[in-house]
């Protein structure tokens, strides 16, 4: 075995990574104007236009999905390749914008070739942006208790319905949406995925107010006729559609390398505070054997959570059969946030809850972690969700279950 | 590169073991060997040593398998699954790497190959009354008077005393200061006046036995290594030696997810599965959480040590998978109590073998609590 991210590079590795680093120099330059922003709400229009602009010429290369075929609008890169690929982008520290790109394994697994070559190069280049709208008012957890309507009208559908907690700033190009196709079917045979433009009529959107500054917004379909052509899957296969989606939501593809635990600087900001912060008595907490301990935990929690990354990571771009994995990571993730969010109170105190800009510790960051953490733990199906999952996949449940399709390349 | 496979060979051994553990070390023999007098079993030892476990890390010219760690940690992992007690981690893997790390020609020819075949038991004695692993917690004194040790002091916890013919006998001859550790080890045969061994009763994993050493006189023929230097040989082969142990203890602990998940699969309660209870499946789903973790700290400390990696990492990660092993056994077992419900303290069950083994494995070699300070240390000072 070998855990090693940092490995001896080959010849063509280190060939692709200089062309990899050359291409950034002259193309991954933030320019000096813009504010880098503390969280995806706060990013101005001007910025959010330029790291649009960034990401589809890296489309353009292939290097925004890296691993998917060419054919396709992916790079058709090795595993290797793509790493080297992966951690010369992630040196550049270019701000996220939120594009959830994962209706395109959906449609790799369920789409017809014309949908594919149509849609997936649009996902793949950054030529498009998508925000998925699963979930509703009263939904939850239910995923499949959704009331959004599609009422076939010949070959279009009329969508009618309410989604929520959807996309973030700024604008999308289309909108990954489940719908009931078919009111009288049974559940999990009555859905329908859509694909649907942002821009057609009757559909608009209007923004929610949650404790992180993401953006999210509700979407209004009022009588929105959507053609056949948007149609996923088949009339009453939405469901199945909509779970491979979820599936790598869940965390199937995993993760490499730094960051895989997903905890934005939290774990660094925490060990700088404990090394330079001193208590009451003027005392170093990092001699602390209290402090000393809580620090411990925090590294060893983040590492389970990036070797169980790292471990769906290697399942599955070695096609190996998952089961429980996916929900275990995100299942993993979740709680290693609020169990993060608990280290950084006990070690910080009231420290870990200021975003002031004279007294906060690594500005802000605790205190975003806070916030981070609880909202985190929602989306994708909360922790409940996923363990209930985990013990279908287990096969102790009355249902029993297979991890949804997920093929790529 | 990330690879995180077993090779062929691998699946081939690791499928053995597990053939030979289910064939040879059924739940009943377990018992039986745990109720026995030296919770030691000879033929189930014979046995071992016929497919060569005991010379799995020994180098071939000693009559070795001279197999990486993550080889030796599949087996460990099987003996862990099945509840297998055998010396073999204390002379197969301690104490014979501290020989042939440190041991001259002579003790290395001479012990190697008898350990490797497994006629001869070497039991580490390391740890004492104020328990502890590092070298500030041995007491034990070696006196050098003229050309010969007087040795005395007391070695508690120490597994398989009993079935021993020898002893790696860790003793202070100086104290610990800047320039050394001050400890020297010994490699001592049990016929040695002054050596009294005795069982030290309670509810423990494997038979712990208390080593009282009164003016035991040893010649410098049985140091092994530098004098004042031991812990300094000893301190990487404690990491090899913990790697392994963590591996051992990952198989107890799919143990409890296999046993959990089939008991709560056909046992039937209000008419249906109990595993189809919530409450139940979080159990379960606990204990696979916890399995997961030590497994993938364990297999990435054993692939370290393989890959060469720096002493100082593998020190950490290994600490780290202790940590991990010691807290996810101890609460995989809880769990799988809460599942079984009733039976799981019926001893037929046998459920309570690896409840006691995940407990006494708990504090062996470095309790989470040690580890936890041994990490911060390489971390921050």
């Amino acid at each position: 075995m070998d855990f090693s991210t940092e490995i001896t590079y080959s010849a063509e590795q280190e060939k692709f990574r200089q062309e990899v680093s050359v291409w950034l120099s002259e193309n991954a330059q933030i320019p000096a104007e813009f504010k880098i922003p503390r969280e995806t709400g706060d990013m101005s229009h001007e910025l959010y236009n330029w790291v649009r602009e960034y990401r589809k010429k890296l489309g353009a290369k292939g290097w925004l999905a890296p691993l998917w075929p060419s054919e396709y609008g992916g790079g058709g890169l090795s595993v290797d390749m793509a790493q080297v690929l992966e951690e010369e982008l992630s040196k550049r520290k270019i701000p996220a914008i939120y594009d959830n790109r994962l209706a395109a394994p959906a449609m790799m697994v369920w789409g017809t070739e014309e949908q594919k070559q149509r849609f997936l190069p649009l996902i793949n280049k950054g030529d498009v942006i998508t925000w998925q709208a699963f979930t509703e008012p009263e939904v939850g957890s239910d995923a499949a208790s959704i009331t959004t309507s599609a009422v076939r009208d010949g070959d279009d559908f009329i969508i009618n319905g309410t989604k929520v907690y959807i996309g973030g700033p700024f604008s999308a190009d289309y909108i990954w949406t489940t719908a009931v196709t078919d009111q009288t079917s049974p559940r999990h045979r009555n859905l329908g995925a859509f694909y649907v433009p942002a821009d057609l009529p009757g559909i608009s959107f209007s923004d929610m107010e949650l404790i992180v500054n993401v953006g999210k917004r509700f979407v209004y379909y009022d009588n929105v006729r959507v053609p056949g052509e948007y149609l996923v899957g088949g009339e009453n296969q939405g469901w199945q559609v909509a779970q491979t989606s979820l599936e790598i939501e869940h965390g199937a593809g995993g993760s490499i390398g730094e960051g895989a635990s997903r905890d934005g600087g939290v774990v660094a900001a925490l060990f700088d505070y404990a090394q330079t912060a001193v208590d009451g008595a003027g005392n170093p907490l990092i001699e602390d054997p209290r402090i000393r301990d809580l620090l411990v935990e925090a590294r060893i929690e983040t590492h389970i959570v990036e070797l169980i990354a790292l471990r769906n990571y290697w399942m599955f771009n070695n096609q190996k059969r998952m089961t429980f994995h996916g929900s275990q990571n995100s299942l993993l993730r979740k709680l290693l946030a609020m169990k993060l969010g608990n280290i950084v109170l006990e070690v910080a105190g009231p420290y870990a809850m200021l975003n002031d800009s004279n007294w906060a510790p690594s500005r802000g960051v605790f205190e975003s972690h806070q916030r981070q953490a609880i909202t985190a733990h929602h989306p994708g199906g909360s922790s409940e969700i996923q363990k209930l999952i985990m013990a279908r996949r287990l096969g102790l449940s009355r249902s029993k279950e297979e991890a949804a399709p997920t093929k790529v390349a | 590169m990330v690879d995180l496979g077993l090779t062929d060979a691998q699946e081939m051994l690791r499928n053995n073991a597990h053939r030979f553990v289910q064939d040879k070390c059924t739940r009943e023999v377990v018992r039986e060997i745990d109720e026995s007098e030296r919770g030691f079993s000879e033929s189930l030892w014979k046995d071992i040593s016929e497919i060569g476990w005991p010379s799995i890390v020994i180098d071939e010219q000693y009559g070795g398998m001279g197999s990486s760690l993550t080889d030796a940690g599949l087996l460990f992992e099987e003996m862990g699954w099945a509840c297998m007690p055998s010396p073999l981690h204390s002379s197969s893997v301690l104490s014979a790497l501290v020989l042939q790390q440190a041991g001259t020609a002579d003790q290395r020819q001479h012990y190697l190959p008898l350990i490797a075949d497994g006629n001869r038991i070497v039991a580490f004695a390391f740890s004492e009354p104020g328990y502890g692993w590092g070298p500030e917690s041995i007491h034990t004194q070696a006196n050098k008077v003229g050309d010969k040790y007087v040795v005395s002091g007391t070695k508690l916890f120490v597994p398989d005393a009993e079935s021993a013919d020898s002893y790696l006998l860790v003793a202070r001859t100086r104290a610990t200061d800047v320039s050394g550790s001050g400890l020297t080890l010994f490699i001592v045969d049990k016929e040695v006046p002054g050596i009294h061994v005795k069982e030290v009763s309670g509810w423990t994993g494997d038979k712990l036995y208390e080593i009282a050493i009164e003016d035991a006189i040893l010649t410098e023929a049985q140091v092994v290594g530098e004098v004042n230097r031991g812990y300094e040989v000893l301190e990487p082969i404690l990491d090899r030696g913990t790697a392994l142990l963590c591996a051992y203890m990952l198989g107890g602990l799919q143990q409890m997810a296999d046993m959990s998940v089939t008991y709560s699969q056909n046992r039937i309660a209000f008419g249906v599965p109990i595993s189809t209870f919530q409450r139940v499946q979080d159990m379960i789903i606990n204990i696979v959480n916890d399995l997961e973790a030590v497994r993938w700290t364990t297999y990435e400390a054993l692939s370290m040590i393989d890959n060469g990696a720096r002493e100082q990492d593998i020190a950490e990660a290994v600490s780290m998978a202790k940590i991990v092993a010691s807290e996810g056994f101890t609460r995989g077992t809880e769990n799988a109590h809460y599942v079984h419900g009733g039976v799981s303290v019926d001893m037929k069950y046998g459920l309570y073998l690896y409840t006691k083994k995940s407990r006494t494995l708990f504090s062996y070699l470095g309790d989470p609590a040690y580890h936890k300070k041994r990490v911060a240390s390489l971390m921050f000072d």
